[in-house]
């Protein structure tokens, strides 16, 4: 502790001593940075100061600050997909100056970006992020038509996830668990409707998404792997528009406007799947569906103060009857306030609340039912400030604290009338923490970027609290002893100190960027099926289960060709180093098990690989190919005969194509071809009969040893705008063709091994057989219709 | 519960599901003891086999010439002799030594090829059947349609760690289907579940209607059949040693396959006096009490 708090001490003095240096007469410009078309903020739109040859760019609320000597400058605001806005300014006093930039021509958005070079990707220090625009995402063909956000990230390097039917995704050899996935700032715990076929993210209402892989900034923290930010449009603040679309799933409708024009705008996206309404004449009562709400208001209560409120709520419903089912949903509020303390200071302050829960119904009356439900809910405080030092120097100072309530089950069986309450105790946990980050220009060749965070969790009170006794390694541990605390006192108190550092050094037209990362993780997603599920479990860090902590290394060399930057390589290498990582005991019970606890283990996990990433963003053929060669793996006492074992989602090749052409102005065709090696299982060599029922067996005592086939797949999608060239049309609107696995590939989700189905007289063999399981096998078409108006 | 998840699961989603043959690695046999007795005035029997090939559905080979024998905790030795194909038997009628008393510990010591292979048990309490009940119901869904649902009544005894084994017959046959497999600690789940002292819960009581041969459905009794129900008590380990059995046999596929749990060798409560590398050794020994309860239904 004394050490940690002396390390942040030399931090802060370090900080200041770069700010007094440079406190000499200088003025600022600062303001924000909008679309002109419906107010949105634009994120990470770049100011270029000509005679400095230096810039700065807009935060995630469009506000951008920079420091300069008084004097008269040339300033370009620039935003990809929108014409470059040149100002003359001269500079003697601070100066507040918003701006609203214009989208290039409506035609021709689609094929030119714009005319300046823009190569942040370069000469930015950030490494190891991935950004993508709803416009890049609506263009990729996808499963029966409907855009999705999270299957769109899955064609970008270093992510992937399971197969088709697995919740979540996985980064950099890292499980679902580890990614943190926040929508406008709230956590989402987990972001998919119908076991991953599609995405909570309504792609109508997000404006912009960006996923850390690496070098994660101090800002950002509580799991190993990477962060999903996802960012919720703001509503239109200048005309009122109604989006939607009618496809093979589901159908979009969303309303946005301007409450007070220029001062407050709203948004209300809503979706609902529709396959249960069509199938109902052959489903009796049965039926599966999903639906959510995605809504924003936002108020500007003069230039220095505007508040942001907003809201997801969404649920899957699986019944076969009517009092007999599963469902389980997110729900998410943000209120977010901005404040400017003056130009150089920005801060906002954020409240979130964000749960989650599933629940199972069984049971034909009153008399005879069992009914259970688990949830989380979190209360969250974040404080955040953005200093705009000076032209060298970007501040960000803050804080979060988390407050968790578990319930791991709350269950009722009722037998014959009599009635059973089995609901376990909640458990409680305080999670947070300060962070420092400093953006610093040392020259034009390095950029550094450094920050220190300092985490605590408190697993607190009431509850129970269990000490357990180790027996063999890899078997359930034994239960000593069982205290009840009741009051908010602590049970067990964990700290990390997590460094976070980037270098970016320009190397001739590249640059090569290296960073480190700390990361600990302080709840955990407990899951003990092949794939993810809405049923894993999230559970905390006890006196029991101790923290995840990781380090991740990264190196990566950024180079752009072409006129216009039109081409973007990179090749970036990462190694990954996880200590007790959450696994669980042979015959592990997840499910109302008072002692979970006894029943986890923790391990190492590895995980390194190279990334290879080319990206055409210009002309009428644009795409990316998208490379990765990675291993993931995993050590843990007990299991595998202490050896290190590949991961369910270790993944040796990884390869992703996706190409767009402009046919015509009016249609354009694009394509994605995925290949993925197969993922390793279990296989037992060997059977052996007990009471009758035969067992499988593996002699090696091996954990995924086996690998299934690869997986390959090629979609393809055509967009069509309707009406004549030249001719304006009331409605903005287009239609899209989609085949889902065109070649009708049979990708194997798993190969499992099970006796033939049926029963046999007692003392006769049963047969036993591997089965290979696809989830889609075969080509799947689809048609949408999407308009704006 | 995984029960209850499949047939949830199980029926929304197309699959697509084709049976594959893949090489295994060839293994060496591991030899396998299946020694599970109970108090029933029966013919009690412990089977030595090996283990075979995964694909190699021939009756399992017999493993001869072992010294098998059970010792009570009041003195008494029970032998077991090699009967035929690895079946070693004992036999309770006409001795005077029982297998009866709860409480009592039994210790099991295999001797072969100059190896020494040990077990303990201990007998517990069995709580009685109080009824068997079949409720005809209407169709509720595709899973459950219309006809005779049996049921067993029994409560669990008061006090935690009671462990059982609930088998069902059917016309005398006994389901031996893995989805078959019902056991209960306490009168719940699991020992974290906290129901104790209670009637079993629904889904344990309701078990005793098997599913059909397709595990699509529950297959309601008729009229005219019988049903027979016995409770086995069995110790904690064997309670854990099952639940490991059905994370592993439960194979339905399917959509079923996203929820499936990783293969994994069970657990075994045999214990090698002198282990080695080469000859492993499998299988578990428990000894129950066993109450029972039978019913026809009739019009």
């Amino acid at each position: 502790m004394d050490s940690g708090r002396q390390l942040i001490f030399i931090f802060l003095l370090s900080i200041f001593s770069v700010s007094i240096l440079s406190a000499q007469e200088k003025v600022t410009l600062s303001g924000y940075i909008k679309n002109e078309a419906d107010g949105e903020a634009l994120i990470g739109a770049t100011v270029f100061i000509e005679e400095l040859g230096t810039g700065t760019a807009a935060n995630i609320y469009g506000f951008y600050s920079i420091t300069l000597p008084s004097g008269t400058y040339t300033i370009q605001y620039r935003y990809v997909s929108f014409s470059t806005q040149v100002k003359t300014i001269e500079l003697i006093e601070n100066q507040r100056l918003d701006v609203e930039l214009v989208t290039e021509s409506k035609q021709l958005d689609e094929i030119v970006v714009t005319s300046e070079a823009l190569d942040a990707n370069v000469s930015d220090v950030e490494m190891s992020v991935e950004k993508l625009d709803i416009k890049t995402i609506e263009k990729i063909p996808a499963f029966l038509g409907e855009v999705d956000v999270l299957k769109s990230i899955q064609l970008l390097p270093g992510v992937s996830s399971v197969g088709e039917g697995s919740s979540g995704f996985n980064v950099r050899g890292g499980s679902v668990g580890q990614n943190l996935v926040l929508l406008d700032d709230a956590p989402v715990y987990n972001s998919s409707h119908l076991f991953g076929f599609f995405s909570v993210f309504n792609p109508d209402a997000v404006k912009d998404i960006k996923l850390i892989k690496g070098g994660i900034p101090a800002n950002y923290g509580g799991r190993l792997s990477s962060i999903l930010d996802v960012r919720m449009k703001e509503g239109n603040s200048k005309e009122r528009s109604i989006s939607g679309g009618i496809g093979t799933v589901f159908s979009r409708l969303a309303v946005q406007g301007p409450l007070k024009k220029d001062k407050s705008s709203f948004f209300v996206a809503g979706r609902r799947s529709y396959i249960d309404i069509l199938a109902k004449p052959f489903t009796n009562d049965a039926t599966l569906f999903f639906y959510d709400l995605t809504t924003k208001v936002n108020y500007d209560f003069n230039d220095n103060n505007k508040l942001y409120l907003s809201g997801y709520f969404g649920r899957d419903v699986f019944r076969f009857d009517e009092r007999q089912g599963f469902d389980w949903g997110n729900v998410t509020g943000t209120l977010r306030w901005n404040h400017l303390f003056n130009d150089r200071l920005f801060s906002n302050f954020a409240f979130i609340v964000s749960s989650f829960d599933y629940g199972f119904s069984f049971g034909e009356n009153d008399l005879d039912k069992f009914d259970w439900n688990s949830r989380i809910v979190t209360y969250t405080f974040k404080p955040y400030f953005n200093y705009f030092l000076n032209t060298n120097n970007e501040l960000l100072i803050g804080g979060e604290a988390t407050y968790y309530k578990f319930r791991p089950a709350e269950a009722v069986g009722v037998s014959d009338g009599q009635v059973s309450d089995i609901s376990l105790d909640n458990k409680f946990a305080l999670e947070s923490a300060v962070y420092i980050d400093n953006t610093q220009k040392l020259s034009d060749k390095i950029t550094l970027r450094y920050g220190l965070r300092f985490s605590s969790f408190q697993y607190m009170g009431p509850g129970n609290v269990y000490e357990f006794q180790a027996t063999s390694p890899g078997e359930r541990k034994e239960l000593i002893s069982a205290n009840k605390v009741n009051g908010r006192e602590s049970i067990k108190t964990y700290y990390n100190l997590e460094p976070r550092a980037s270098l970016r050094y320009k190397v001739g037209n590249g640059s090569v960027k290296a960073s480190y990362t700390r990361t600990a993780q302080y709840i955990h997603l407990v899951s003990n099926t092949a794939a993810p599920t809405p049923i894993d479990l999230w559970t905390p860090s006890t006196n029991n289960v101790e923290p995840q902590l990781g380090d991740q290394y990264a190196l990566g060399y950024f180079r752009n060709f072409g006129g216009g930057n039109s081409f973007e390589t990179s090749i970036e290498g990462y190694y990954r180093d996880n200590k007790k990582q959450v696994e669980y005991v042979r015959g592990a019970d997840i499910f109302i098990n008072e002692y979970l606890e006894g029943d986890l283990i923790s391990g190492d996990g590895r995980a390194y690989g190279v990334e290879f990433s080319i990206k055409k963003n210009a002309g009428n053929l644009n795409g990316w190919i998208s490379y990765t060669l990675g291993r993931s793996e995993l050590k843990t006492d007990g299991i595998n005969n202490n050896e290190w074992y590949p991961t369910r989602y270790d993944q040796t090749h990884n390869l992703k194509l996706f190409g767009e052409y402009q046919l015509t102005k009016r249609t354009s065709l694009s394509a994605n071809f995925t290949y993925i090696t197969g993922a390793p299982i279990t296989a037992p060599t060997s059977r052996f009969t007990i009471q009758g029922v035969t067992i499988p067996y593996d002699y090696f005592n091996q954990r995924n040893n086996l690998r299934i086939p690869a997986t390959h797949r090629l979609d393809i999608g055509l967009k069509w705008l309707p009406g004549k060239p030249g001719k304006e049309r009331r409605v903005d609107d287009y239609f899209v063709f989609s085949v889902y696995n065109i070649y009708g590939n049979k990708n194997p989700f798993s190969i499992f091994f099970s006796q033939d189905q049926g029963r046999v007289v007692m003392g006769d063999q049963v047969n036993t057989l591997a089965n290979q399981f696809s989830i889609i096998g075969a080509p799947v078409p689809a048609i949408s219709y999407n308009f704006v108006f | 519960m995984k029960r209850l998840i499949i047939i949830l699961i199980g029926f929304v989603f197309y699959s697509c599901e084709d049976e594959i043959s893949i090489d295994l690695k060839d293994a060496p046999s591991a030899l396998v003891v299946d020694a599970w007795i109970n108090d029933k005035p029966e013919p009690q029997v412990i089977s030595l086999t090996a283990t075979q090939g995964y694909f190699n559905s021939e009756e399992p080979r017999g493993i001869a010439g072992a010294t098998v024998e059970v010792k009570d905790s009041k003195g008494n030795t029970f032998e077991f002799r090699d009967n035929l194909n690895g079946k070693y038997t004992w036999d309770p009628t006409n001795v005077a030594e029982k297998i009866e008393s709860e409480g009592t510990l039994y210790q099991l010591r295999i001797e072969l090829n100059g190896k020494v292979y040990t077990a303990s048990s201990s007998l517990n309490r069995v709580p009685i059947i109080d009824s068997l009940k079949f409720t005809f119901k209407e169709e509720q869904n595709v899973f459950q349609p219309e006809g005779y649902y049996g049921e067993f009544v029994a409560t669990d005894f008061r006090g935690q760690g009671d462990t059982y084994w609930i088998k069902a017959y059917k016309n005398g046959v006994f389901l031996n289907n893995p989805f078959d497999l019902n056991i209960a600690y306490d009168a719940g789940f699991n020992a974290g579940g906290n129901i104790d002292g209670v009637v079993f819960i629904q889904p344990i009581q309701d078990a005793v209607t098997p599913l059909n041969d397709d595990l699509d459905a529950i297959e309601p009794y008729i009229i005219g059949d019988s049903l027979y129900v016995e409770i086995h008590s069995i110790t904690n380990e064997a309670f854990y040693f099952l639940q490991e059995v059905q994370i592993q046999t439960q194979r339905d596929g399917g959509f079923d396959e996203i929820f499936a749990e990783p293969l994994e060798n069970v657990s075994t409560n045999i214990v090698d006096q002198t282990p080695d590398q080469i000859n492993k050794v499998i299988g578990f020994f428990n000894v129950s009490s066993v109450s029972g309860r039978g019913r026809k239904l009739m019009e």
